[in-house]
C-alpha cells in the first residue's frame, strides 16, 4: 500500500529523485497488475514512483530500421497505430485477448513485461516478433533481446531501480499470428498460447519465430522449431511436424487453470492452427 | 513534481473540483466519498466492470487507479447520464428490455456502452461486443441487455442528422 506516490516529469527528474526516497519503492505504470495486488493486500512497497505519465515512455516512433514502441503506451493505443499495425502483426493479434478493452485503456507493455509473467500475451507476441527491450538506469542504458529479459515466473533480469524504457521491433515484412486457449473465447488468462512471426519466400519460410505463453517458467522462446521450419515449404506435413517438435519443447506445469498434458497437447494443436491461417 | 501530496484537482462530469485525498486512496473510494455512488465496487480486480467510469474518453476501471492518478483529467461517472425523470437512450432501452435485475453492473455497462458510442462510427455487433467484454452481470445472462444495447446503436443510427450536426464530417 503507497504511503507516498511520487511522480516525475521527465527522466531526469526521475533519476535526480530516486536517491531520496524510500528503499521499498516500485514503478507504478498503468497499475493493472499492481494495484490488484494492492486490493488483495499483497503490495507492501511504501513507496511507488508513477512514471505512467513520463514523455520519454509514451510515444511510438519509426526508424528506417526499427519500429519503438514506448513502455507506457497504451495497449489500446497500440491496437490503434498504423506502424504498429504493419510492423507488429503477432502483436495485433493478440491485443484482442489481452485482457478486456478497459484494462486495455490502462494497461503498458512496459507493466507487461516487468511483472514477468509466463502468461503475458503482449509480451508473448513480442518475443515472437523478434523485439528487443530497451532499459535504463541513471545514465546507464542497455538492450537485450526481449527473450532474455525474463529468468522465471515473475523474475525478470531488471536490477534495482533499472526501468524499461521501449520495445523494438526490427522492421521486416512478415506474417503474423497469436492464439490464445483460455476459460473462454475472450478475458481470461490462458492456458496455452501461441504466437507466431513467419518471413515467407513464396510458399517457403525464410524465418520462423514461434513463443509460447504459459506453458514454461517463462514466455517462451521456441527455439527449436523457429530454426527447424527455416527454409522448409509450409506444407501440411511440414506443419504436423513442427506441432509435434514444440510439444518436445515447451515444460507446463499443473495449476488451477489446467494440467500439463493438455497444455502440451494443445501446444500443438494451436500452432498447427497459427501456421495453417498463414499458408492461406 | 509532486510529494506526499494530499489533493488531487480534475474535472468530474465537467465540473472542475479539488478533493483532499491520501496516496492510498483508489479513486473509487474518493468518487463515492464524495458522493457519486453509482460507480461500484466489485472485484477489486478489474474484472466485473462494476466501477467503470470514463477518464479522457476512454473506459477505464476506477477500483485500479489512485485517486491521484486522476490530476487534470476529466473523469465522467454514472451521475453525469439521464436522470429518473429524464434518462438518456441507453438507459430508456435498457428499462424496456427488462435488463436490470440487481442492478449493481448497470451504471458500469452503461459507461462501457458510452464510450463504445462516443469512440466508434457504424458499430457491428462484433466491435459492440468487444467494448462489453469489460462488464460482468451475474443475474440476466447478459442477452436483454444486449438487446438494450443493440436498440439503442439502431436508434442513433436512424438518428443521421442530430449525430451529423453534433460530430460535424461522418
Amino acid at each position: 500500500m503507497p504511503e507516498i506516490i511520487v511522480k516525475p516529469a521527465s527522466l531526469k527528474e526521475l533519476w535526480k529523485t530516486l536517491p531520496a526516497l524510500g528503499k521499498a519503492r516500485r514503478y507504478l505504470a498503468g497499475g493493472t497488475d499492481i494495484v490488484t495486488a494492492d486490493n488483495a493486500g499483497a503490495e507492501s512497497s511504501e513507496c511507488w514512483v508513477d512514471i505512467s505519465d513520463l514523455p520519454e515512455l509514451g510515444a511510438i516512433k519509426e526508424t528506417a530500421r526499427a519500429l519503438f514502441i514506448g513502455s507506457g503506451v497504451k495497449i489500446s493505443a497500440i491496437e490503434n497505430s498504423a506502424p504498429a499495425r504493419r510492423w507488429c502483426p503477432a502483436l495485433i493479434a493478440a491485443i484482442p485477448h489481452f485482457a478486456s478493452p478497459s484494462l486495455r485503456n490502462m494497461a503498458t507493455l512496459g507493466g507487461n513485461a516487468a511483472n514477468g509473467s509466463p502468461c503475458a500475451d503482449g509480451v508473448c507476441a513480442l518475443v515472437a516478433e523478434g523485439a528487443f527491450v530497451h532499459l535504463a538506469h541513471n545514465g546507464k542504458k542497455r538492450c537485450l533481446p526481449l527473450k532474455d529479459l525474463f529468468l522465471g515466473p515473475k523474475r525478470t533480469a531488471l536490477e534495482k531501480d533499472e526501468l524499461i524504457t521501449a520495445f523494438e521491433v526490427p522492421k521486416t515484412k512478415h506474417f503474423g499470428a497469436y492464439l490464445k486457449l483460455g476459460p473462454r473465447a475472450y478475458f481470461g488468462i490462458s492456458k496455452a498460447a501461441v504466437a507466431v512471426s513467419l518471413e515467407m519466400s513464396g510458399k517457403t519460410v525464410k524465418r520462423a519465430s514461434i513463443a509460447l505463453g504459459s506453458v514454461a517458467p517463462v514466455p517462451f522462446y521456441a527455439v527449436k522449431t523457429s530454426a527447424w521450419l527455416a527454409g522448409k515449404p509450409l506444407s501440411s506435413e511440414v506443419v504436423l511436424a513442427a506441432a509435434a517438435l514444440v510439444m518436445t519443447e515447451v515444460s507446463p506445469i499443473t495449476d488451477s487453470r489446467s494440467e500439463a498434458d493438455y497444455r502440451r497437447e494443445m501446444c500443438g494443436v494451436l500452432l498447427e492452427r497459427a501456421l495453417k491461417s498463414v499458408c492461406r | 513534481m509532486k510529494t506526499n501530496t494530499c489533493s488531487v484537482s480534475f474535472s468530474i462530469n465537467g465540473e472542475k473540483k479539488t478533493f483532499a485525498t491520501r496516496p492510498d486512496e483508489k479513486l473509487l473510494d474518493l468518487l463515492r466519498r464524495e458522493g457519486y455512488k453509482g460507480t461500484k465496487y466489485g472485484c477489486g480486480q478489474g474484472t466485473c466492470g462494476a466501477c467503470t467510469v470514463i477518464m479522457d474518453g476512454r473506459a477505464v476501471y476506477a477500483c485500479l487507479l489512485y485517486a491521484m492518478q486522476a490530476e487534470g483529467r476529466k473523469v465522467r461517472t454514472i451521475e453525469s447520464m439521464g436522470t429518473y425523470d429524464k434518462p438518456a437512450p441507453i438507459q430508456q432501452e435498457l428499462v424496456a428490455a427488462g435488463a436490470v435485475q440487481c442492478g449493481y453492473c448497470i451504471p458500469g455497462i452503461i459507461m462501457s456502452a458510452t464510450a463504445l458510442m462516443e469512440t466508434e462510427k457504424d458499430i457491428s455487433d462484433e466491435v459492440a461486443k468487444e467494448y462489453m467484454d469489460g462488464n460482468l452481470c451475474r443475474c440476466t445472462g447478459y442477452e436483454k441487455i444486449w438487446v438494450a444495447l443493440r436498440r439503442t446503436l439502431d436508434r442513433a443510427a436512424a438518428e443521421p442528422k442530430k449525430k451529423a450536426s453534433k460530430g460535424g464530417k461522418k
